[in-house]
């Protein structure tokens, strides 16, 4: 539930900073390693986000791959491997950020305030 | 009306971190040690806690449970005469800073505040709650080779209980093995062997636990001075 309330917070105080009036669409990026499952990211963020600018806001949430760095040869692989082919010890980087990428929103323009 | 664009850029594992400093500030003000409490499920991390209230009696204890649906631990924990609040995660495999924020806020006047976090030895190792303390409690019917399999929240605990050790015979599970693996991941920390239902090692707990009271105390006396 916190992550759901950390991008809320975030986004209805940028919502106002910005004097939108709704938020259309939200893009987010977890790591893996993490082990945010999307679909209950998303769920938490439609309940708490009932009544704020931001309940139809599309979320768009995507998983960010962890990397495994060989140490003997350097080679670099695209998922979580504790060996390489070569037979060196891969070191894990990355797969634990999550990061509030893009916010679009719909802004009064001056006209329409009149 | 115009839609606008804005590059966000926010790190939210740096929310985490303010609200962990944030945390952390709290207990400095309310002069009080907080305890990470992290292991598998059934490891026996609320059974630590009732042990530990029992034991402490002139302390005056908080408890935070991490629960994930249930409040079995809470009802456990109410039984005693401390400030026992649940914190419901819902499916989250951990706590984090954000989600204890409030109930610390609510948690003044105390010396001891014992976190149970959620059962699971890899998800809580990311998350920093702002505690001063973690400890980690693994049994030894989770198998001997635990420790090895789960390197990172044994590198970063400050205190490493081997539970259930009165067991060990039934499950075929060498300690020392475990001890020595824990030891080989961290140099550091205190490493404790214990059995909850035989009352085996809980000295030790308890008496590392006096000391960073004592600490605490006498850091808060000369900062108010
Ligand atoms: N024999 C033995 N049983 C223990 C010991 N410690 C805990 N238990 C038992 O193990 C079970 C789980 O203990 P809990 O304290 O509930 O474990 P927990 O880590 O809080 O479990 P969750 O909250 O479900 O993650 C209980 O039935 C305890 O009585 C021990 O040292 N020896
Ligand atoms: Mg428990
Ligand atoms: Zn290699």
């Amino acid at each position: 539930m916190s992550f759901a309330l950390m991008i809320l917070e975030n986004v209805l105080r940028m919502a106002e900073e910005n004097g939108a009036r709704a938020v259309k669409k939200i893009r987010v990026e977890v790591g893996e390693l993490l082990m945010v499952n999307p679909d209950q990211l998303e769920f938490c963020f439609r309940a708490i986000s009932k009544n704020t600018p931001a309940e139809n806001a599309d979320l768009e949430i995507e998983t960010l791959k962890a990397k495994s760095l060989c140490q003997s040869c350097g080679s670099e692989l695209d998922s979580v491997h504790s060996r390489c082919s070569c037979g060196g010890w891969m070191e894990i980087r990355g797969g634990k950020e999550i990061v509030l990428r893009r916010i679009e929103m719909e802004v009064e323009d001056a006209q329409d305030r009149n | 009306m115009h839609r606008i664009e804005i590059e966000a850029e926010i790190n939210l594992m740096n929310e985490n971190r303010r609200y962990a400093r944030e945390n952390r500030k709290i207990l400095r003000e309310n002069g009080a040690v907080a305890v990470n409490i992290m292991g598998a499920i059934g490891s026996g991390k609320t059974l630590l806690i009732e042990k530990t209230v029992e034991m402490l009696g002139d302390v005056k204890i908080g408890v935070i449970l991490g629960d994930v649906v249930c409040s079995a631990d809470y009802s456990r924990i109410s039984k005693y005469d401390v400030c026992a609040r649940a914190i419901n995660t819902g499916k989250e495999c951990h706590l984090d800073a954000h989600l204890i924020h409030e109930t610390l806020k609510m948690m003044s006047g105390l010396d001891l505040i014992l976190i149970e976090n959620v059962g699971n030895l890899v998800c809580p190792v990311d998350f920093d709650l702002g505690e001063n303390f973690r400890v980690v409690i693994v049994s030894v019917t989770e198998g001997d080779d635990v420790v090895e399999k789960h390197p990172e929240i044994f590198r970063l605990a400050d205190v490493i209980i081997i539970n259930k050790i009165g067991l060990a015979e039934y499950v075929d599970a060498d300690v020392d093995k475990m001890e020595r693996d824990a030891r080989k991941l961290n140099e550091k920390a205190k490493i404790i062997k214990m059995d909850l239902k035989l009352n085996a090692g809980l000295g030790e707990w308890i008496e590392f636990l006096r000391g960073v009271l004592d600490v605490s105390r006498n850091s808060g006396r000369s900062c108010r001075t």
